[in-house]
C-alpha cells in the first residue's frame, strides 16, 4: 500500500455509503458498524501510506514534492483530456491522518449520542459519505475532482445541519449554510475554468507550474486567485460568509465536531494552501488572505464574548482559528496553517464533542442555565477544560504550539502581529468565560443539573484519546519528535510549498503570547467566577457595544435585509416575468391562438356535401389558374 | 384509326372532353340526389378516359399508355358505382332519403 494506491482510503467509506443507503435498515443495528469498520479500516491505511511517504522523503530529501497516480476519465480529442486522481503530498497527510481519525471518533462517540434516533442509519449513511467525500478532497490531484467533491461536502453538511427536519430553525439553518457557501463555490469554479481556459489542465501541479512559467495572463490570474479565495471563503466561514456557521451548529453535535471543525470547514484552508504559489504570484494575493483571516479572528473573538449558547461559542472560537489560519497562509507560512490544522481539529472535535455530552446530560445548550457539572461529569469536564485552554493558547497544550509558529512567522509585519495578539486575550476570555459558565460556579437549573450524569463509555472514550492528542500533538513541532515519526529534520522540514520553512520557538515570542494569554484566563476567572457583577455591569455600561455584540454586528440582519429588500424583490419581479410573459405569453400563447383559431376554423366544416365539392372545384381551378400563371 | 386522326383534330376531343367534365361538374355541384351526384361523377370519369385516349391516340399511337389508364379508369368506377351505391343505400334505409343536404352530421 504505497502513495499512488491511495485512492482505495475514501473508496472503504464510500462503498459503506451505498451499503447502508441501499440495505441500511435490513442491517443489524442499522449498519453503524459497518460504516465505523469502514472509516477504521481506512484510517489504518493511512499509515502504510505515510511510511511510504516518508521513505520517499528520505530516499528524495526536502525536493520529494509527492507523488502522483491518476487514470484516465474521458477525452475530447484535441481539446479536452481529463483525468480523474490522487496526489500524496505532506499537506495531504496531514488532512488524511485528521480527517480518518476526526471521523473515527466521532462515528464511536455517535454511537452513544445518537442512540434511539429516528433516522439513525441515515445519520451513518451520510458520515461515510461525508468522509469518501471529504478523503477524495484531500487527495484530489486536479481541480474537478476537488470541485465535486468540494460540493458533496457541503451537501453532506446540508444533509446533517438539517439532520433534525421536524425543527424549522433546522431547516432554515441547513439553507442558509448551503446557499452562503454556494456564493463563494461558484466563484471557485469560474476560478477553475479561467485557470483551465488559459493552462488547457486541471491538475493542480500542472496548473501552478503553468502559472509560475507565466502561461496564465495576470489578469486572469488574479480574478481566479480572487475566484479560489472566494470558494475558500464560503467554505471556512471568512467575513462576510460566516454567518452560515454558527446557526450550523443547529445540527447534531457529533456533525458539529466532524464537519463544522475539524474537516470541512479547514477545506478553504486545505485549498488556499494546496494553491498558495498561485497567490503569491498575484500582487495583493496574501495580502488579500491576511487581511480577510484577521479581520474574521477579530470579529469572531468579539461575538465569541457574549454569546450564550455553548455550541455557538465554540462555533465563533472555530471561525476565529480559521481566521488564523489564513494569517498564516497569508503571511506565506503555510506550514504553521497546517499545523495548527492539525493540532486544532483534535482540540475543536473535542470541545464540540463535549458540548455534545453536557447536551445529551442535561438537554439544555445554554450557558445561562448549565453550572456547576464539574462534579457530575468529570471526565467531559476535564476534557473541556484541556480543549479550552489549548483553543486559548496556555503553553505546553496543541493549540499553544500552532499558535507559536504562526506568531513567530508573523515578527516581520509589526501591525499584524500586534493586532492577532491583541485577539488571543480574547480569546482566552471567551473560551474560558464557557468552560466556567459550564461546569464551575452554581447551578442555574437545579432539575437539569440533577438529572445531569457522566455520558456513556463510547462517548468519554472518543473524548479521552482526543484530549491525549491534545496534550501531545503539539511536541510534533520540535525537530526531535518529528524525526521520530519518520520527518526528516522535523515537521517544516516536511510540510513546505517553495522552500522548507523552520518553525522556530522564539522564547520571547512564546513568553509574550503566554501573558496574554494567562491575562485573559485570568479575566475570565475574575470576571464570570469571583466577581459576577463584573459582566453585568460591563454589558449595563457598555450597552450599545454589547447591543452591537449580541446582534452579531447586525450582519445577519443586515443579509436578511439584503434578501428581503433586494433578492426577494428582484425574485419576484422575475417571477412574475416567468409567469406573465415566459409562462403565459411565451409558452401558453401559441397554445391559445391555435385553440382559437380552431375553434373558429370548425365552423367550416358544414357536414354539407355541395359544400365541399364547391371548395374541391373552387380549389382546382384556382391551383390550375396559378400553375398557369407561373408558366406564362 | 389512322382515318380519324387524320380527319379530326385532337382539339374535338379535348373540347368534347372538357364538355363532359363542366356538366359533371355543374351535376355534382347542383344536384341534391345523392344518386345522381353520383351519375355526374362517373360523367367526369368518362371525360378524363376521353382525354386519356385521345391524347394517347394523337400523340405515342404505339404505345398503350394512355388506353391502359383509360381501362383502370373504367375498372375503378365499377368498382366506385358498387362501393356508393351500397353507402346511398345505407343512408336511404336508415333516414329515408337520399338528400346530401340532409345528410350533414359529420361537422364540428
Amino acid at each position: 500500500m504505497g502513495m499512488t494506491d491511495a485512492w482505495v482510503i475514501p473508496l472503504l467509506p464510500a462503498a459503506a455509503f451505498v451499503v447502508l443507503l441501499l440495505f441500511g435498515p435490513y442491517l443489524p443495528r442499522r449498519g453503524d458498524w459497518l460504516a465505523i469498520i469502514a472509516i477504521a479500516a481506512a484510517f489504518v491505511l493511512v499509515f502504510p501510506v505515510i511510511a511510504d511517504f516518508t521513505d520517499a522523503l528520505a530516499e528524495h530529501g526536502a525536493e520529494f514534492a509527492g507523488a502522483s497516480n491518476s487514470v484516465e476519465w474521458m477525452t475530447v480529442p484535441d481539446n479536452l483530456e481529463l483525468r480523474l486522481g490522487v496526489h500524496v503530498d505532506a499537506i495531504t497527510i496531514v488532512m488524511l491522518v485528521v480527517v480518518t481519525f476526526v471521523s473515527l471518533m466521532v462515528q464511536v462517540y455517535s454511537l452513544g449520542y445518537m442512540r434511539g434516533d429516528a433516522r439513525y442509519g441515515w445519520f451513518y449513511a451520510v458520515l461515510s459519505l461525508f468522509a469518501a467525500s471529504m478523503l477524495a478532497l484531500v487527495l484530489a490531484d486536479n481541480f474537478l475532482l476537488l470541485y465535486f467533491t468540494w460540493e458533496l461536502v457541503g451537501l453532506c453538511s446540508y444533509l446533517l445541519i438539517g439532520h433534525y427536519s421536524h425543527l424549522r430553525s433546522a431547516a432554515e439553518a441547513a439553507k442558509k449554510a448551503f446557499i452562503t457557501t454556494r456564493l463563494g463555490d461558484v466563484g471557485l469554479l469560474i476560478g477553475i475554468i479561467l485557470l483551465w481556459n488559459d493552462t488547457g489542465t486541471f491538475n493542480i501541479q500542472e496548473v501552478i507550474a503553468a502559472a509560475e512559467a507565466g502561461a496564465v495572463r495576470t489578469e486572469v490570474l488574479t480574478a481566479s486567485v480572487v475566484l479560489i479565495f472566494l470558494g475558500a471563503m464560503g467554505k471556512s466561514a471568512q467575513f462576510p460568509f460566516h454567518v452560515w456557521l454558527p446557526d450550523a451548529m443547529e445540527g447534531p453535535t457529533p456533525v458539529s465536531a466532524l464537519i463544522h471543525a475539524a474537516t470541512m470547514v479547514v477545506a478553504g484552508v486545505y485549498l488556499v494552501a494546496r494553491t498558495l504559489p498561485l497567490f503569491e504570484l498575484v500582487a495583493g494575493g496574501p495580502e488579500l488572505v491576511l487581511a480577510i483571516g484577521l479581520f474574521t479572528t477579530f470579529l469572531s473573538a468579539t461575538m465569541g464574548l457574549v454569546m450564550t449558547d455553548i455550541k455557538r461559542v465554540i462555533a465563533y472560537s472555530t471561525i476565529n482559528s480559521l481566521g488564523l489560519m489564513f494569517v498564516a497562509l497569508g503571511i506565506g507560512a503555510p506550514a504553521a496553517a497546517m499545523l495548527y490544522l492539525f493540532t486544532h481539529a483534535f482540540f475543536k472535535a473535542m470541545l464540540f464533542l463535549c458540548a455534545g455530552s453536557v447536551i445529551h446530560a442535561t438537554e439544555r445548550q445554554d450557558v445561562s442555565q448549565l453550572g456547576g457539572l464539574w462534579s457530575k461529569m468529570p471526565v467531559t469536564g476535564a476534557t473541556f477544560a484541556i480543549g479550552a485552554l489549548s483553543m486559548a493558547g496556555l503553553p505546553f497544550l496543541a493549540g499553544f504550539f500552532a499558535k507559536d509558529e504562526i506568531l513567530a512567522a508573523l515578527t516581520q509585519n509589526r501591525a499584524v502581529f500586534a493586532l492577532t495578539l491583541l485577539t488571543l486575550p480574547l480569546t482566552a476570555m471567551y473560551i474560558v468565560r464557557v468552560f466556567i459558565l459550564t461546569f464551575l460556579g452554581e447551578p442555574k437549573d437545579a432539575e437539569a443539573h440533577a438529572h445531569a450524569h457522566e455520558s456513556p463509555p463510547s462517548m468519554t472514550v472518543p473524548l479521552v484519546l482526543l484530549g491525549v492528542l491534545t496534550l501531545v500533538s503539539g511536541f510534533v513541532v520540535f525537530d526531535q519528535v518529528g524525526r521520530a515519526l519518520g520527518f526528516p529534520g522535523g515537521i517544516g522540514e516536511v510540510i513546505f510549498l517553495h522552500e522548507p520553512e523552520v518553525l522556530d520557538f522564539d522564547v520571547w515570542v512564546a513568553l509574550g503570547s503566554s501573558l496574554l494569554v494567562a491575562l485573559g484566563i485570568a479575566g475570565a476567572w475574575y470576571a464570570w467566577l469571583v466577581r459576577k457583577e463584573i459582566p453585568v455591569i460591563a454589558a449595563h455600561v457598555l450597552r450599545p457595544a454589547h447591543n452591537l455584540l449580541v446582534n452579531k454586528y447586525y450582519l445577519d440582519d443586515f443579509y436578511q435585509a439584503i434578501i428581503d429588500g433586494v433578492v426577494l424583490r428582484t425574485a419576484g419581479i422575475l417571477a412574475w416575468f416567468d409567469r406573465s410573459v415566459v409562462n403565459d405569453t411565451g409558452v401558453n400563447g401559441p397554445a391559445e391562438t391555435a385553440g382559437l383559431m380552431a375553434y373558429l376554423l370548425k365552423f367550416q366544416q358544414t357536414g354539407k356535401l355541395p359544400n365541399y365539392a364547391l371548395a374541391i372545384v373552387v380549389g382546382v381551378v384556382a391551383l390550375a389558374l396559378v400553375a398557369f400563371s407561373i408558366k406564362a | 384509326m389512322e382515318a380519324v386522326t387524320q380527319q379530326i383534330p385532337l382539339e374535338h376531343f379535348l373540347v368534347l372532353s372538357a364538355l363532359l367534365f363542366s356538366i359533371g361538374v355543374y351535376g355534382v355541384l347542383t344536384r341534391r340526389n345523392a344518386v345522381l351526384i353520383l351519375m355526374s361523377v362517373e360523367l367526369m370519369l368518362n371525360a378524363a378516359s376521353i382525354n386519356m385516349v385521345a391524347f394517347a391516340a394523337y400523340t405515342a399511337p404505339q404505345a398503350f399508355t394512355g388506353i391502359i389508364f383509360a381501362v383502370f379508369i373504367i375498372t375503378v368506377a365499377a368498382a366506385e358505382v358498387g362501393l356508393a351505391l351500397a353507402i346511398i343505400l345505407r343512408i336511404f334505409r336508415n333516414r329515408g332519403t337520399a338528400n346530401v343536404d340532409e345528410v350533414d352530421e359529420l361537422k364540428w
